[in-house]
């Protein structure tokens, strides 16, 4: 497909997976990401750790450069905006702002998740409509953290950050984030540029579509 | 020479040896020095009765000593917490039998909070510590003034700290302490080197004390025999066994000839391994053999010394955690398992026998893979040569660097240009750049050089020529991390009901699923759950035979051995079997020596075989595996450069194997030009590009140089929001700050310390002075066989990585398709 993109069908909708990290709902044209975690880097600068500012301009570029490409009317993350209350630097902020008055027409939603809580949330000028999870919008339940039971609804979360281990026989070891497709499960990779990663361990009956240099690769045979 | 101190020691039935005498006379005089001498021969007091004559001078008689406890005068660092408790005890001893008025204390990061608070109203006369915990003296703005009295710094062991970033470390600490009062006087404690007169430099600096130094050396000869146990017959001996149990029966049958022994292993997966063996064959031995190695919990470790030190104990299984300083008089007898890897290395394992005395030491080596046997010979030749090995300084690590101007900067800040010159009085500094030094500080006051990359940042604050430390958190912050002693994440091992084991590290606890066993200190346990860093286990009912492995034990071949190998070889090719060792090596060389060929020192040695997996190419370069595995990576990018292909590498002390699918065709001439030493380092570091190994070395220096705050159970929650991945850092600096000069510094460690390139570029300039002997192999030579059946190490590719992944999925797919 496409720009690197992947179409499936899940809980009977088609849903677009960009390697840009994101989840494209054409139906609805409405753009899904997670766990951008911005001003985590200024969060460690506060503390003394050097990290460039600009790994967030490039989060905030690749957020435009989907929007547009699709020209989404609705923006839905989920969770995670602020990294923490450390990192709401001048910066950060203004880099934000302006991105925003770019796109003032774009709707935004944001589902709290747990940094939300201890970071705050956006300042009310930027105009994003914060809701608690679980967030239905049918047939999908919307959350940051996945549900620890099987859900009756669909639901696509957040929070895990996830990403899966490639063995080959040979010894070559690699990760690779990833979108994960469980039953009634679906998790986002994190969409931050700056952000660690957890691996998954898939059992037989998930998909795993890895997101690679520019384009998704379905891994689900390699699910041992 | 002091009444009160020769009676002390005619009281301890000792007479001064003429080296100890020479110490203290040098110490009066004012010199600084290294003394180097074999474990067990008074070193310690050879450097303590030079400051205790000093003080006794001026207060000959006891009764008008002072009854206040005299203000710290002396420093004594040591390289292992393990070793402070027992140097503590040892310099008490004259201290209390004279009743002095001065007090010895020790300080390491295991001191409990409520000593380091009295320690910091009052420093006792003679201060033991490490140098991270030095450094994190340094770091408290008050510790000019209590160190005011000082006079003298010992350190210890300093053989261990040479050609580590902890001795760089040391090294910057002692220039601080210098700085503050030039007439301190330095000694250092060492085993034997091939560079005492290099490592004595490095101890002292390039400043002025150097011109008074003095080396002194113990002339004392100690006895020392090498045995090895020889496997009956060669038929049942593995070529590649990785571990010598068979010869499990004679091990035992020489444990119990004496009343204590000390077995030593290479890895911590073989003391595990060795001691459930012992304690299969001998159960009735059950309370009196012992592990000791460290990741084992620090109370089970001491539990172990104080038995080996009242000798009620039959053997302890251990690694390097007991290489070290500790004296345990009732050892009679050391057991080593696999190769010596080193001549000094054996020796000071060696020394940790035959305390007492005019004893001998004792060394039984049990060899693991019949080559070794050829290993054991060559170290028992190069000891009676003398040929020791050197320790090699490190040259300028920016990232130590980097943590001590910090740690500078909270100790009441520093200015320019006096530190910079105090910076460049030590060794390993004597040469940094401008570009450097402007780096490091921009690093620590900016958080690099790209301007438009750090706004707000502020570690250090720069005001005018002074830079100093200001925000509370970043004071709290960079104490907790100081220290250049890295290692892979490690675990907490505890019972579900609380109880704490030690510590895994967390590759190994990875690969395993709830409800596997595994062996651990000993014990067979389940693996119940991981949380918050803990991984929580309970006793397996049945016995387990997966042992934890740790990435550090991988010790290389030393040069000096190899060399020493090489030589025993070609004597063997000549038909000289002079040795028990060798004689029983013999049938397995000549196995080599039918199939295939001994090579002598002036040949380089090319197998190669066809099998159903592909073509295997074994290359005998006899360097050491460190050196390997650099030329392994840099013959399989040259080959691949010309025709893309994937290779398989595998190496041990001895050479390398390149395993490829389709045949290499290349001749003698080829082969030599694979390995030419031209443009070693521009190639190695385009393979560094394609693989992973500056990323991994970079884990270590990011987190010395504070970028990653590793943690500790019950962090604050707001400390946690800083943790992140080293490879993440990696990624993010590759991306937005290339000119990062910690990632020259990884790239760089990597080729000198990773791969040795020193070490590459002599082998590779020796192979082409030799002559190339390429064999055809109808079966595997014995020689090949252990590269063969080792487990693969690495993996390189010229290939893409995504291609690589999605040949990965069409292959599964077809063959999924046929079933």
């Amino acid at each position: 497909m496409k720009n690197g993109e992947r179409e499936i069908f899940w809980g009977g909708e088609k849903l677009t997976l960009l390697p840009e990290r994101a989840v494209w709902w054409a139906r609805q044209k409405t753009m899904f990401i997670a766990d951008p975690h911005f001003g985590k880097a200024s969060a460690f600068r506060f503390a003394g750790i050097p990290v460039p500012e600009t790994s967030h301009d490039d989060d905030l570029h690749r957020l435009e450069k989907i929007l547009q490409r699709h020209r989404a009317k609705k923006l839905v993350i989920l969770g995670d905006f602020f990294h923490a209350k450390t990192g709401r630097s001048e910066r950060t902020l203004m880099a934000f702002q302006e991105w925003r008055a770019r796109h003032e027409k774009l709707e935004i939603i944001l589902v709290l998740g747990n940094h939300d809580r201890h970071a705050g949330g956006p300042p009310p000028s930027w105009k994003i409509q914060c809701v608690p999870e679980p967030w239905v919008w049918e047939p999908f339940t919307w959350a940051h953290h996945p549900p620890k039971l099987l859900s009756e609804n669909f639901v696509l979360a957040g929070h895990v950050h996830p990403a899966f281990d490639l063995h080959e026989r040979s010894g070559l070891r690699a990760t690779s984030r990833c979108f994960y497709f469980g039953l009634r499960l679906a998790i986002l990779p994190a969409f931050g540029g700056f952000t660690g990663k957890h691996i998954l361990q898939p059992v037989r009956g998930d998909q795993i579509f890895l997101v690679g240099d520019g384009e998704i690769i379905d891994a689900t045979r390699l699910i041992r | 020479m002091n009444t009160l101190w020769s009676k002390w020691f005619k009281k301890k039935r000792w007479r001064p040896f003429p080296f100890q005498e020479e110490a203290w006379l040098a110490y009066l005089a004012g010199q600084s020095g290294l003394i180097h001498a074999p474990t067990g021969l008074g070193k310690t007091y050879a450097v303590w009765g030079g400051p205790i004559l000093e003080w006794l001078a001026p207060h000959p008689d006891p009764k008008h000593w002072p009854e206040k406890i005299e203000p710290l005068r002396i420093l004594w660092i040591t390289p292992l917490r393990a070793l402070a408790n027992d140097t503590v005890e040892s310099l008490r001893a004259p201290i209390n039998d004279l009743n002095l008025p001065w007090t010895v204390d020790l300080r390491t990061g295991d001191t409990s909070a409520a000593t380091r608070r009295h320690q910091s109203e009052k420093l006792p006369t003679a201060f033991v510590t490490t140098p991270e915990s030095l450094s994190l003296q340094l770091s408290r703005p008050s510790s000019r003034e209590k160190f005011g009295e000082l006079r003298c710094i010992i350190v210890d062991e300093w053989h261990e700290l040479l050609g580590t970033k902890r001795g760089v470390q040391t090294e910057l600490c002692l220039a601080r302490l210098r700085q503050w009062f030039p007439s301190l006087r330095i000694w250092g404690l060492s085993a034997t080197l091939g560079n005492l007169p290099q490592a004595l430099q490095v101890l002292l600096g390039t400043g002025a004390q150097m011109g008074n130094a003095k080396l002194i050396s113990a002339q004392v000869e100690k006895r020392f025999e090498l045995h090895t146990l020889l496997p009956r017959s060669m038929d049942r001996f593995p070529w590649a066994g990785h571990i010598g149990l068979t010869l499990l029966p004679d091990v035992i049958a020489q444990i119990e000839k004496v009343r204590t022994t000390l077995l030593f292993t290479n890895t911590r997966s073989q003391t595990e391994i060795w001691f459930q063996a012992l304690r299969d064959a001998r159960p009735d031995w059950a309370d009196q053999i012992a592990l000791h190695h460290g990741s084992i919990d620090r109370k089970m470790r001491e539990e172990v010394e104080t038995r080996l030190r009242a000798g009620t104990i039959k053997c302890v299984v251990c690694t390097s955690s007991l290489d070290l300083g500790v004296d345990f008089s009732p050892v009679e007898q050391i057991i080593q398992v696999g190769g010596p890897k080193g001549v000094a290395r054996l020796l000071q394992r060696a020394g940790r026998s035959g305390h007492q005395p005019g004893a001998t030491s004792k060394i039984y080596c049990v060899p693991a893979h019949a080559f070794e046997l050829c290993e054991f010979a060559a170290v028992r030749d190069a000891i009676a040569a003398g040929q020791m090995e050197s320790r090699e300084p490190i040259e300028a690590p920016l990232d130590v660097l980097s943590q001590h101007l910090v740690t500078l900067a909270l100790g009441g800040g520093f200015c320019e240009p006096a530190i910079r010159a105090e910076i460049q009085s030590t060794f390993a500094y004597r040469h940094l750049r401008d570009d450097e030094w402007q780096w490091v500080l921009d690093f620590i006051t900016r958080g690099g050089t790209a301007l438009h990359a750090y706004p707000q940042f502020h570690r250090v604050v720069k005001n005018g020529d002074d830079y100093s430390v200001t925000e509370p958190l970043i004071a709290r912050f960079h104490r907790m991390s100081i220290g250049t002693i890295t290692s892979d994440a490690s675990l907490v091992l505890k019972f579900l009901h609380g109880r704490y084991l030690g510590t895994v590290e967390e590759w190994f606890i990875a690969r395993l699923r709830p409800g596997d066993g595994f062996s651990f200190a000993g014990q067979s346990l389940e693996f119940v759950r991981m949380r918050d860093m803990t991984v929580f286990v309970r006793r397996a009912k049945k016995s387990a035979r997966r042992v934890p492995q740790w990435l550090g034990g991988k010790m290389p071949l030393s040069t000096q051995l190899a060399r020493a190998v090489r030589e025993k070889l070609a004597a063997a090719r000549r038909g000289e079997f002079t040795s028990p060792e060798m004689r029983a090596l013999a049938p397995v060389l000549n196995v080599q020596s039918d199939w295939s060929l001994i090579p002598n020192p002036d040949e380089l040695l090319i197998e190669w075989t066809e099998s159903r997996d592909g073509f295997h190419y074994f290359i005998f370069p006899f360097a050491g595996r460190l050196a390997h595995e650099g030329l392994a990576t840099l013959v399989a990018h040259r080959l691949s450069r010309m025709s893309p292909r994937s290779f398989t590498l595998t190496m041990n002390d001895y050479g390398f194997s390149l395993t490829t699918p389709t045949a290499l065709d290349l001749n003698e001439n080829d082969w030599k030009l694979r390995l030419s030493p031209e443009r070693l380092v521009e190639d190695l570091l385009d393979c560094l590009n394609a693989t992973e190994l500056a990323r991994r070395q970079f884990r270590e220096i990011a987190r010395i140089a504070g970028l990653i705050f590793q943690g500790f159970p019950g962090a604050p929650k707001s400390m946690r929001q800083l943790q992140t991945s080293s490879s993440l850092f990696y990624e993010v600096f590759n991306q937005y700050d290339p000119q990062n000069k910690l990632l020259d510094q990884a790239r760089h460690e990597v080729i000198e310390r990773q791969l040795e390139v020193r070490r590459l570029q002599r082998a590779l300039a020796e192979a082409q002075a030799m002559q190339v002997r390429l064999k055809k192999l109808a079966r595997l030579s014995p020689l090949a066989f252990p590269l063969w059946a080792m487990w693969v190490q690495a993996q390189v590719s010229t290939e893409q990585w995504a291609d690589r992944v999605k040949r990965m999925v069409t292959q599964l797919e077809i063959a999924a398709d046929k079933k």
